[in-house]
């Protein structure tokens, strides 16, 4: 018995750095969505103001937001770990919104709450370390023109400007998430780009 | 000639080196040209400002109370709502019966009806039309039921949906 373990010939285990790491990547990040409450606690107030700066509504966006965390958790043993968990939940929020938007919902509660007023007070939140006091006024109004530069754009280009400059995501996964070509996805943030570039002028 | 160094990046260059598909002639003039360097600066810096302005403005946000409370308790507030909608609507039908003459009408009352915008009338209304108000402020049915989800076997995104099916 001893022999044959001996003349076993003893092989090196192969070792994938990379692939170990993603594993176990992918294993903290299944567990961070096996507790909602931390789920909720790191994800909740990102996805809100992704879909309040998207729809711009605060009401609508709290309950899609609502929706996103409770799908996520539901279907998480599908989440294969081929995006980070951030952009797969940003794709959830925004399939969710895409089915208000499709529906009559939308405008219904449009018209039942004009809520918006509270979301142009962002500017107002400027935490005190991110602009010096001088700044601070100067900060407060570039902030507001940029809410409304965004404001005017159409769905498309406001909601692919935010996930490119707000949630950091990459062309190539907002072209993936939206299922629209790269070069459809060039073209909205080139469009967004410009229109921002011709209400701020000389700003930027 | 214009030297490379100071004939600045065009918008569409410019645009591209910010959605981060900048070509690589675009950043090595913005190594040595400061101008087009500053704009890239400055809308990079607005777009952090807003960025930190929303998210502690969405951190700040308290929630809806009829969003966050259980949905027993929205049940429960939604079932008010349609007990005082009913309530509203028997109100008003026990007014009209009892403002209703037992005998057949005569001519007269058919040739002088009750003004339809009298106070009486106006202040029934509006009555009503705030116990409506109520009822719908108080019953929007979330999306979680109208959407039926359950542990279906597509809760992801389409997209993703799409790339696993390969």
């Amino acid at each position: 018995m001893a022999t044959a373990i001996l003349s076993t010939p003893r092989i090196a285990p192969v070792r994938r750095p990379q692939l170990e790491s993603a594993l176990a990547e992918r294993a903290g990040v299944i567990s961070e969505l096996d507790d909602i409450d931390e789920l909720v606690r790191l994800h909740r107030a990102r996805i809100r103001r992704f879909v309040t700066c998207s729809t711009g509504d605060p009401d609508l966006a709290e309950t899609i937001t609502q929706d996103t965390l409770l799908r996520a958790y539901k279907g998480r043993a599908g989440f294969l770990g081929d995006c980070s968990l951030s952009t797969w939940l940003t794709g959830i929020a925004i399939n969710i919104t895409r089915d208000h938007l499709r529906s009559g919902r939308y405008k219904f509660w449009k018209q039942l709450k004009a809520t918006a007023a509270d979301v142009h007070e962002m500017a107002s939140f400027l935490p005190s370390e991110a602009v010096s006091p001088e700044r601070r006024m100067l900060a407060k109004e570039r902030i507001r023109e940029l809410y409304a530069v965004l404001e005017g754009l159409s769905y498309n280009q406001r909601t692919i400007f935010l996930m490119k400059f707000s949630e950091e995501m990459s062309v190539d996964e907002i072209s993936e998430i939206l299922g629209m070509a790269v070069n459809t996805v060039r073209t909205h943030l080139h469009r967004a780009l410009k229109a921002v570039r011709s209400k701020l002028g000389a700003k930027i | 000639m214009t030297p490379e160094s100071t004939r600045h990046l065009s918008e569409e260059a410019l645009d591209d080196v910010l959605i981060g598909l900048g070509s690589p002639e675009s950043h090595s003039h913005l190594e040595v040209c400061a101008e087009c360097r500053a704009q890239v600066k400055m809308f990079l810096g607005d777009v952090a400002l807003f960025n930190a302005a929303s998210m502690e403005w969405s951190r700040n946000r308290l929630p809806q109370a009829g969003a966050s409370q259980p949905r027993r308790v929205r049940m429960h507030a939604a079932f008010a709502g349609w007990a005082i909608t009913a309530a509203a609507v028997l109100v008003l039908a026990l007014g009209v019966l009892h403002q209703r003459p037992e005998t057949a009408p005569t001519q007269a009352n058919t040739v002088q009806p009750q003004p339809v915008n009298s106070e009486a009338q106006i202040a029934q209304d509006n009555q009503l039309l705030q116990a409506v108000n109520a009822a719908i402020g108080q019953d929007e049915a979330s999306p979680i039921e109208e959407y039926k989800i359950s542990e279906s076997p597509h809760p992801y995104p389409k997209a993703h949906s799409k790339k696993r099916m390969k």
